[in-house]
C-alpha cells in the first residue's frame, strides 16, 4: 500500500525546498549524460586499432653536427648496426606513424586529373617496413630489396609501387579490387602500382578525418624528417631503446641523437583527449557527490523538523518499515521529477553542445542509464536518514518539542 | 551594524557545523571547477601583442588550389594561413608598411668551439630584420642585422638572454661564433627573454610552445637550403621545378608574413598594393581563385585560429552549469538552515528589527559562506590547474596558472554564487511573522 496521497500533500507544503533538489537532480543529469557521450567518444577514439605494433616499436632520429653530412650512408651504417642489436625484430628508415608530424598526398585512380584526388597520408620505407611496423599484410605482397630506391627529397623521383591501407584502398577502388590497379599524383601519368594491401594504420594524425587513408612508398628518402623504426621483441623496448641511445652515439658522436618509445609519442598525441576524459570524468564524479550531500542535508533537515509527527504516526501503529517507507517514497518522487527534467534539459543541453562544438549527439539510451544511475544515488542517499526516522521512539509524540 | 551581523553570521555558522560545512563545500567545489576551467580559457585568450593590437596585421594571400579547399573540407573559401616563399619576397619589395616581418620555424644543431658543453638542438626563427622592432622584442646587447642581410646570406645570429647565460655564461657574447649545423654565426645581439602565451606570432606549430632561442636571418634560404620545422603545405605538382631552388619558387605555402601600418591611409595603399600584385601574377597564370587577401589583427588572429578551441568552450559550459548546480545545492541548504533558524529571527522581529534588517542580516550570512567557499575554491583549483598541467603531458605547462586577477574572480564568483543562492531564502525567513514562533516558545 502506498500512501502518495500524505505524500504529495507534505511536499506541497515543502514545494521550493523539494523543487530544488529536483531541479539539481534534472541539471545533474542534463551535465553528465552530455559529458558520458564526450567521454565515450574519446574513449572508443583512443582505443581504436592502430594498425602498428604501438607497444614494441621504439624510434630514433638524429641530427648531424657538421655540414655537408652523407645521410643515406648514415642510415646504411646505423641500420645495419641497429639490426645486429639483441632485442630487435626488425627495423627501417621511415617515419613514426601516430605522432602528430607527417606528410600527405592526393592520389587519383586516372592520369592527369587534378580535381576530386582521395587524400591520404604517404610514409616512406625499404622492404622491412611492414614488419618493423608490425603491420598486417592482407593481400599482395610487401617490398622487396629490389623495389628500393635511395632520393632524395626534392630530387622529383616517382615511386612506380605502392603499399596502401585497406581503408585507402576501398576508398580509391570502391568496387574491392584494388590490388594491381594503379593510382597517380595531381596531374601525373606516371602510374604507382599497388602491390600490397595492409590491414590498417592511422598514419601520423590519428585524430584528422581521414585518419587510416595511407600510403606507403619503396624508398629510402634523404630527408632531415625520418625516424628509425625499431621494433622490439615483447618486453625489450626499453632495453632495446637504452641500446639504441648507446650505440648510435658511439658509431658515430658528431650528432644529437633522441630516442623515444612510440606508445609515449602516441600518448603525446592524445593528451588534449585524456585531459577532457579526466577533466569531466572528475567533474562527473563531483557533481554526483554535490548531489548526494544535497539530498542527504536535505532529508536530515526534513526529518528533524518532523519528528513529532513521526512520533504520533508510530504510537498510531505504523510500523518502522512503513516510515522509512514514507521518506524513500518522497525520494523516489521528487527523482522522478528531477530525471523528468533532466532528460529535456539534457536534450536541450546537447542540441547546443552539438550545433555550436560539433559534440556528438546524446543518444537516449544513455541519458536512461545515467538516469537510472542517478536514481540509485538519490535513493541511497535517502536511505540512511530514513532509516534512522524509522528508529524515533513513539514517546516522541508525548512530548513538547 | 554591518559588523555585527558579520559576527551574528559566524556564530551561525558555528552553531551547525554539519550543514555551514556542507554549503562552503558546495561552493567551493563548484567554484574550483569552473575557476580551473574558466583560468585555462583566460590564460589561453591571452594577447601578448594587444598594445599594439590596432597597428599590427597578419599577412594571407589566397594563393591556393582554385579547385580543392585548403583543409581537406568542401569550404573553397578558406585562405592559406602562410604564405610561398616568392610572394613573401615580393612583399617585402614593398615600402609601405612601417615595418614587416617574413619568417618561419627552424632548427639547428648548435655547438660552440672549444666548449664542454653537449651539442643541443637550437630551437630557431628565420626571420627579417624587423622581427625585434615589430613585435617590441628588447636587445640587451647588440642590436639586430642590416637590412642586406634579409636578401643576402649573413651568418649572425640573435640570442635570447637564456640562451646567452647557457652557451656564454651571461657575458655580453656579441661577436662570439656558435656553429648551427656546422656552419659558423657571429652573434650580433642578445635580446630579452621574450615568451608571449600563446605564441600569437606563430600560432601554426603549438601555440603554447616556447619561442625560439636563436634568431637568424631571412637572407640564408638558399645558401643553407633552409626548409622550414613548421607547417609546408602544397598542393600543386610543378614537374618543372627541380632541387631547391624549385622549393622556393614553388606554390607551396610555409612563410608567416606581418606588417605594421600606422594609419588608415597606409593600410589603404597596402591594400592597393596587394591587390595590384594579386592581378599582376593573376596575369601570369597564379591565384586562380578569386582576388582574396586577409589582414588580420593580432585579437582576431587569435580567434581565427582557433587557440581556444572547442574542447575548451564545452567545459567552460559545462562548469558554469556545474556552478549552476553548486548553487542550487546551497539554495536547498540555506532555505533549511535558515527555517531552522526561524524562531530566532521571530523574536528579533518581535524585537522590533525590520524585514529589511532581517533581509540583510541573512544575506550577509551567505556572503561568508561564499567567502570561505571562495577560498577553498582556490586552493580547489590550483589543485585542478597542477592536474590538468600533468594530464596534458606538457602542453598546458605555461597556461596552468592562477594570476592575481583570477584568485579574485575566484573569491568574486563566490560571493555571487552565494548571494544568488543566499536571496530567497533570506527573503523567505523576512516574510515569517513573529507571532507563531512567540506563541511557541
Amino acid at each position: 500500500m502506498l500512501e502518495l496521497r500524505p505524500i504529495l500533500s507534505a511536499l506541497w507544503r515543502h514545494k521550493i525546498s523539494a523543487l530544488l533538489i529536483a531541479v539539481q537532480l534534472g541539471l545533474t543529469l542534463a551535465i553528465v549524460g552530455n559529458a558520458t557521450v564526450v567521454i565515450q567518444e574519446r574513449i572508443e577514439r583512443i582505443a581504436r586499432p592502430t594498425g602498428v605494433a604501438v607497444t614494441d616499436i621504439v624510434t630514433a632520429q638524429f641530427m648531424p653536427i657538421a655540414k655537408n653530412y652523407d645521410r643515406l650512408e648514415a642510415f646504411r651504417l646505423d641500420l645495419d648496426m641497429i639490426r645486429q642489436l639483441p632485442g630487435v625484430a626488425a627495423a627501417t628508415v621511415s617515419r613514426a606513424p601516430l605522432t602528430g608530424g607527417g606528410s600527405g598526398t592526393g592520389l587519383y585512380t586516372a592520369p592527369n586529373q587534378e580535381i576530386g584526388a582521395t587524400g591520404g597520408a604517404q610514409f616512406w620505407g625499404d622492404e622491412h617496413l611492414i614488419d618493423a611496423l608490425g603491420m598486417k599484410l592482407v593481400a599482395g605482397r610487401a617490398f622487396t630489396p629490389n623495389d628500393i630506391t635511395e632520393a632524395s627529397f626534392s630530387s622529383g623521383w616517382r615511386p612506380n609501387m605502392a603499399i596502401v591501407t585497406q581503408q585507402l584502398a576501398d576508398k580509391l577502388f570502391a568496387n574491392g579490387e584494388a590490388l594491381g590497379q594503379s593510382i597517380y599524383f595531381s596531374g601525373e601519368d606516371n602510374p604507382i602500382e599497388i602491390v600490397g594491401i595492409v590491414e590498417r594504420n592511422l598514419g601520423p594524425w590519428p585524430n584528422s578525418h581521414n585518419a587510416g587513408s595511407t600510403v606507403f612508398f619503396p624508398a629510402v628518402m634523404d630527408t632531415q624528417w625520418f625516424d628509425y623504426v625499431v621494433r622490439a621483441e615483447p618486453g625489450q623496448r626499453e632495453a632495446v631503446a637504452k641500446l639504441l641511445e648507446e650505440k648510435l652515439a658511439e658509431r658515430d658522436p658528431q650528432r644529437v641523437v633522441a630516442v623515444n618509445l612510440l606508445e609515449d609519442k602516441l600518448d603525446r598525441y592524445y593528451a588534449g583527449d585524456n585531459t577532457m576524459i579526466q577533466v569531466l570524468s572528475g567533474v562527473v564524479s563531483m557533481l554526483t557527490f554535490i548531489v548526494a550531500l544535497g539530498i542527504v542535508g536535505l532529508t536530515v533537515f526534513w526529518i528533524t523538523q518532523r519528528q513529532k509527527q513521526i512520533g504520533v504516526r508510530r504510537a498510531l501503529g505504523a510500523s518502522r518499515s512503513a516510515i522509512s517507507r514514507y521518506f524513500l517514497l518522497e525520494n523516489l518522487m521528487i527523482a522522478t521529477t528531477g530525471i523528468v527534467l533532466g532528460t529535456a534539459a539534457a536534450q536541450i543541453f546537447n542540441r547546443f553542445l552539438a550545433s555550436e562544438f560539433e559534440q556528438p549527439a546524446l543518444p537516449l539510451s544513455t541519458t536512461a542509464i545515467c538516469a537510472l544511475i542517478l536514481f540509485g544515488i538519490s535513493l541511497a542517499a535517502a536511505l540512511v536518514p530514513a532509516l534512522r526516522a524509522a528508529n524515533i521512539s513513539p514517546a516522541m509524540a508525548t512530548r513538547s518539542v | 551594524m554591518i559588523g555585527y551581523y558579520f559576527s551574528l553570521a559566524m556564530r551561525s555558522l558555528r552553531g551547525t557545523p554539519i550543514l555551514s560545512a556542507l554549503m562552503v563545500a558546495a561552493i567551493a567545489v563548484g567554484v574550483g571547477a569552473s575557476m580551473t576551467v574558466l583560468t585555462l580559457n583566460y590564460m589561453m585568450s591571452q594577447n601578448a601583442l594587444s598594445h599594439k593590437d590596432e597597428v599590427l596585421f597578419a599577412v594571407q594571400l589566397d594563393s591556393w588550389d582554385p579547385n580543392a579547399s585548403y583543409r581537406g573540407d568542401s569550404n573553397l573559401t578558406r585562405m592559406p594561413w602562410e604564405l610561398t616563399y616568392r610572394d613573401a619576397q615580393a612583399l617585402l619589395r614593398s615600402d609601405t608598411p612601417s615595418r614587416q616581418v617574413a619568417m618561419h620555424r627552424w632548427g639547428a644543431t648548435v655547438t660552440v668551439d672549444d666548449s664542454e658543453m653537449r651539442p643541443f638542438i637550437g630551437q630557431t626563427r628565420v626571420t627579417t630584420r624587423d622581427f625585434f622592432a615589430l613585435f617590441d622584442v628588447d636587445f640587451l646587447h647588440g642590436g639586430t642585422w642590416e637590412k642586406n642581410a634579409d636578401s643576402n646570406p649573413a651568418q649572425q645570429v640573435v640570442i635570447t638572454r637564456k640562451t646567452n647565460e647557457k652557451l656564454f655564461g651571461g657575458e655580453n657574447s656579441v661577436g662570439e661564433t656558435i656553429n648551427m649545423d656546422g656552419h659558423p654565426f657571429t652573434v650580433i645581439g642578445v635580446i630579452e627573454n621574450w615568451n608571449p602565451v600563446p605564441k600569437v606570432h606563430d600560432l601554426n606549430n603549438g601555440a603554447f610552445d616556447d619561442s625560439e632561442a636563436f634568431y637568424i636571418p631571412f637572407g640564408l634560404h638558399r645558401k643553407l637550403e633552409i626548409f622550414s620545422w613548421g607547417n609546408t603545405n602544397s598542393w600543386k605538382h610543378e614537374e618543372d621545378l627541380e632541387g631547391f631552388e624549385g622549393f622556393l619558387q614553388s606554390e607551396s605555402v610555409w612563410i608567416q608574413y606581418w606588417v605594421e601600418l600606422h594609419t588608415d591611409e597606409q593600410k589603404q595603399r597596402f591594400e592597393n598594393f596587394l591587390t595590384s600584385y594579386i592581378q599582376e601574377q593573376k596575369a601570369q597564370g597564379r591565384f586562380e581563385r578569386p582576388l582574396k587577401f586577409g589582414l588580420t589583427q593580432p585579437s582576431e588572429w587569435l580567434v581565427v585560429n582557433e587557440v581556444l578551441r572547442d574542447d575548451n568552450r564545452v567545459l567552460g559550459w559545462l562548469s558554469l552549469a556545474f556552478l549552476l548546480v553548486c548553487v542550487v545545492n546551497a539554495v536547498a541548504l540555506l532555505l533549511a538552515k535558515f527555517l531552522r533558524k526561524a524562531p530566532e529571527a521571530g523574536v528579533r522581529r518581535a524585537l522590533g528589527a525590520s524585514r529589511n534588517a532581517i533581509f540583510t542580516q541573512h544575506l550577509i550570512e551567505s556572503v561568508c559562506i561564499g567567502i570561505l567557499g571562495g577560498l577553498m575554491g582556490i586552493l580547489l583549483s590550483m589543485f585542478g590547474l597542477s592536474a590538468v598541467k600533468s594530464l596534458a603531458m606538457g602542453f598546458a605547462d605555461r597556461i596552468a596558472q592562477m594570476d592575481w586577477l583570477m584568485m579574485l574572480s575566484a573569491v568574486g564568483l563566490a560571493v555571487v554564487a552565494s548571494l544568488l543562492a543566499g536571496l530567497y531564502p533570506a527573503w523567505r525567513i523576512s516574510r515569517t511573522s513573529p507571532s507563531i514562533y512567540l506563541k511557541t516558545q
